[in-house]
């Protein structure tokens, strides 16, 4: 099932060239970037003892956006109408340092460790305004908004009906991990790639999982829309024991979503998330913009999030709490090009009922504690040839305290052509569940530059040094080169 | 309810409200000035005042003669000296010419300021610069459809010199331009493109004439709010990006995934050695570790392979644990005293504010950084012939009080009892949810 897959991804993109040739006008995009990296990272040894792990990584990253291929007939005036395009991103990631090279293998192998990867990021055949009311995307896509995100092999059918209203539809399966040529990023954490316990059904992560949703929306034009949004994934059970269900539903959500503006003054963002296969409400956010003055703005924002995990994990049982996030930014335009911002946070984890015990709130006495608050500070000048940013921040409270500063800056030595950057760092940090050992400082610093070979094409070197209380000195390489052409 | 919940509860159904009321109300235009990436600076030197014409009876394109024609924004619509000699006497040759009233003047200096003509002054008086603004616009479309001048420039006719904050804001194309059966709402459709449609952002500020300089061009938050691409967008653009198609009119989606698929760290979001100080933000979740990495690939994989998480039962039952912190020794205990076991060695199955179950509850992800789920089944099955039980023999069991009645457990079971019966037996009656 899953070579088929991949060859269905495959035949779509055959299509779609196929397509391309049979049309006498077609332009596209490559985007080629290799980016190497070289750094150590400390680790333990079974006996206890102190070790480095070499990382040496090479990222290859190949985007490729064909368009233009609709003959000129079927163009309107403006362009903008019944365009066909196709869009790939595809990305190869490696290690050849210690940190692979080394690792367990055999009963020992961490399966969780994925390298020399290939992965299809996006493959999209798409179509735009197709008639005035059709937009479709075939082929591997990721789709967020507000309060979900999800990416899947498949077809999505958006039909703006009757203006403003506009219904959408899509299907396939999810995107995994264990498909080939796929990136996990994408799907629910719950169960493990590396599970071996036959009672956690590690063979139930070979099967593939339909997904289906559609989607109702009001959508005028600018600030306003109100979207509800439905989605679900299910998979059948592999090596189906007596007693166990035929299939099972990995998600299932409702979603609601909407933002308004007013005089280009006050703007309104909301998003509420029902998930339906454990009956609650698992995502909320609200959020208000207003702007004070033509250099000021003000943000709040409220936001409820209670972790859930894939169907098939006990661990949606286990995850009972949630936490309530309260922020406000603040944001100060001195003059052109200086920007200043100011933000806070208060978190709240939610009490469950079993927390009480013998009439203690032994939640509010957990390390940590119930709450969790912070801010930061932040300064940023551009200017036409300089860019500087000053950043300090502070959180306490449940997960630790931190507190750092940071300042980077970049100079175009020849505008367009060479530019140097650097960077400093400082920062403390205190665990909250063993504050006495788990404590220290890291300061770090940063230079590098970037250079553009030929117009499209820019390299970038980077060096870092970081000191501190666990390492006396941690050395980072990197290097890129990136390859941008319009053909 | 709880009261936070019913602070959110409100808070919700306020932001539903108020999105379903403010459409009602039109768009507003902040007193501010344009953009200069779009209309960049002109430099005017020149004494003109469009009322006092207006008043005369002038019109509009009496003097912009080619404009109601004119099919591209890199038109030069400025009125010559020919169009002001249709009422003014001008005479080159005779630079402080006086024309009695009511005769309009004549004077160099009456158009030209502190430019006397004369052989004292140079050669010529000081030029109109005005760049080409970075927009696409076609006149002649418009004045055939019957839109007036004044729609889009409506003070002009208010006020003496016209300069660049005369010229039309976006929110006053968009009072048009809606889309469906209205005028295109598309972006590009005004703004300058790339090739492949995205909108050119890197513009130069001085436009065709002065191009030393390039500015980026970005939301400012008049369209959207949260669109502003503000100092901390960069690790706050949630709301902004609940409209992908909204962000791809300027950006590729592959820029998305150079975070959000992240195997190459952003140096301005994790910056200098954040492997150290990674803990504390997973534990928080903040920023949301989940945006961008997958815990049970990304963090198991590397935890386990630096020896800090441990793998239950060394990977496979009845094998050795394979790291120091799964030891015991205390030496490198990962997790507090009190975690699971007391100072016996003995489970506790009393909680106690230093157990795991309280940060379980409030965010497993962390957790689920380095455990699989065969940890928690160790302690917590409920198939009598499997893993630690309390005294009297029974599991511990993670659900809390009146959860076998919970509509929670009812959809669960409903919907996939494969992750129940991890811990259930097939025939248990619990599985009923009873």
């Amino acid at each position: 099932m899953r070579w088929l897959l991949a060859g269905a991804i495959a035949s779509s993109l055959a299509i779609s060239f196929s397509l391309a040739c049979s049309a006498w006008a077609y332009d596209f995009t490559v985007d080629v970037r290799t980016i190497g990296q070289g750094y150590q990272v400390r680790g333990y040894a079974p006996d206890g003892s102190n070790q480095l792990l070499t990382r040496r990584r090479i990222t290859q990253y190949l985007n490729l956006n064909v368009f233009d291929i609709e003959p000129d007939r079927w163009k309107d005036p403006d362009g903008g109408r019944n365009n066909l395009f196709v869009d790939v991103s595809l990305r190869f990631d490696t290690d050849f340092g210690g940190y692979t090279l080394g690792r367990p293998t055999g009963l020992d192998a961490i399966r969780e460790l994925q390298q020399n990867q290939v992965d299809i990021l996006y493959a999209i055949v798409g179509g735009r305004d197709i008639g005035g009311r059709l937009d479709f995307q075939l082929g591997r896509q990721i789709h967020f908004d507000l309060v979900d995100f999800y990416s899947f092999d498949g077809a999505d059918v958006v039909l703006r009906a009757q203006k403003p209203l506009v219904v959408e539809a899509f299907a396939g399966t999810e995107v995994r991990g264990e498909l080939p040529l796929s990136s996990p990023v994408f799907e629910l954490d719950g169960t493990s790639a590396g599970s071996r316990d036959p009672a956690t059904r590690p063979d139930q992560a070979s099967e593939l999982r339909p997904l289906a949703g559609a989607a109702i929306a009001v959508d005028p034009g600018g600030a306003t829309a109100l979207r509800l949004a439905y989605r679900r994934v299910w998979s059948a059970t592999a090596d189906r024991l007596p007693g166990e269900p035929s299939s099972g539903v990995n998600d299932e959500k409702l979603s609601l979503t909407g933002n308004a503006g007013w005089r280009d003054r006050v703007f309104v963002t909301f998003g509420v998330r029902y998930n339906l296969l454990l009956a609650m409400f698992d995502d909320q956010q609200v959020g208000v913009r207003v702007r004070l003055t033509s250099r000021q703005w003000l943000s709040v924002e409220q936001a409820y999030l209670a972790p859930t995990f894939d169907g098939d994990s006990i661990w949606n049982i286990f995850s009972t709490g949630a936490y309530r996030d309260f922020r406000a930014t603040y944001e100060l335009h001195f003059a052109p090009g200086v920007k200043a911002n100011a933000r806070g946070f208060v978190r709240v984890f939610e009490s469950t009922p079993d927390e009480t015990v013998a009439g203690q709130d032994l939640g509010a006495q957990a390390p940590g504690g119930r709450l969790a608050g912070g801010g930061t500070l932040g300064i940023e000048v551009r200017r036409a040839r300089s860019f500087l940013r000053i950043d300090g921040y502070y959180d306490d409270g449940y997960g630790g305290r931190k507190v750092g500063a940071d300042l980077s800056a970049r100079y175009a030595v020849y505008p367009g052509q060479w530019e140097l950057e650097g960077r400093l760092t400082g920062y403390g940090w205190r665990s909250d569940l063993q504050p006495e050992s788990n404590r220290g400082v890291v300061f770090g610093a940063q230079a590098g530059s970037r250079y553009q070979l030929a117009p499209g094409m820019r390299m970038h070197f980077l060096a870092e040094d970081n000191t501190g209380t666990l390492y006396r000195s941690q050395f980072r390489g990197l290097a890129l080169i990136d390859v941008d052409a319009s053909l | 309810m709880q009261p936070m919940q019913l602070l959110g509860a409100v808070a919700l159904l306020g932001a539903v409200a108020v999105t379903l009321l403010l459409p009602a109300m039109s768009h507003g235009e902040a007193a501010r000035g344009p953009s200069p990436l779009i209309y960049p600076r002109q430099s005017l030197p020149l004494q003109f005042d469009h009322a006092a014409h207006a008043a005369r009876g002038a019109t509009c394109t009496g003097c912009h003669t080619i404009a109601a024609s004119s099919a591209a924004s890199s038109d030069d619509l400025m009125p010559g000296e020919a169009a002001c000699r249709s009422c003014h006497a001008i005479d080159r040759t005779r630079p402080a010419k006086v024309t009695p009233p009511p005769q309009p003047p004549a004077r160099c200096d009456a158009c030209h300021p502190s430019w006397a003509g004369d052989s004292t002054a140079p050669a010529e008086p000081p030029r109109l610069t005005v760049p080409f603004p970075n927009i696409k616009f076609n006149h002649q479309l418009h004045a055939s459809r019957g839109i007036g001048c004044e729609t889009c420039h409506a003070q002009v006719a208010k006020e003496a010199l016209a300069n660049e904050s005369d010229l039309p804001r976006m929110g006053v194309c968009l009072g048009c331009h809606t889309g469906g059966k209205q005028p295109t709402a598309r972006c590009g459709a005004c703004h300058l493109t790339l090739p492949d449609g995205r909108l050119k952002v890197n513009l130069a500020i001085g436009g065709a004439i002065a191009t030393a300089q390039t500015g980026k061009l970005e939301p400012s938050g008049s369209l959207r709010g949260f669109d502003a691409h503000t100092p901390g967008f960069r690790t706050d653009h949630k709301a902004a990006g609940r409209d992908m198609s909204y962000c791809l009119n300027c950006h590729r989606q592959s820029e998305c995934l150079d975070c959000h698929n992240g195997v190459v760290r952003p140096l301005d979001i994790h910056p200098s050695d954040y492997v150290t100080l990674h803990g504390a933000d997973a534990r928080r979740n903040t920023p949301d570790c989940s945006s961008c990495h997958r815990n049970q690939t990304f963090c198991v994989g590397c935890h386990q392979r630096a020896g800090v998480a441990s793998d239950p039962s060394g990977g496979l039952p009845g094998r050795p644990v394979q790291n120091p912190f799964g030891t015991g020794t205390g030496v490198k205990s990962f997790h507090p005293p009190g975690w699971v076991r007391d100072a016996a060695g003995e489970v506790i199955s009393t909680p106690r504010p230093t157990s795991h179950s309280f940060q379980a509850k409030r965010n497993i992800r962390s957790c689920a950084s380095c455990h699989r789920e065969e940890t928690c089944l160790e302690c917590h099955s409920a198939d009598p012939a499997r893993g630690v039980k309390m005294p009297n023999g029974a599991g511990f069991s993670p659900h809390g009080p009146g959860f076998a009645e919970s509509s929670r457990c009812r959809a669960l079971s409903a919907r996939n009892r494969r992750a129940c019966l991890k811990c259930h037996l097939v025939d248990a009656p619990e599985l009923d949810c009873r």
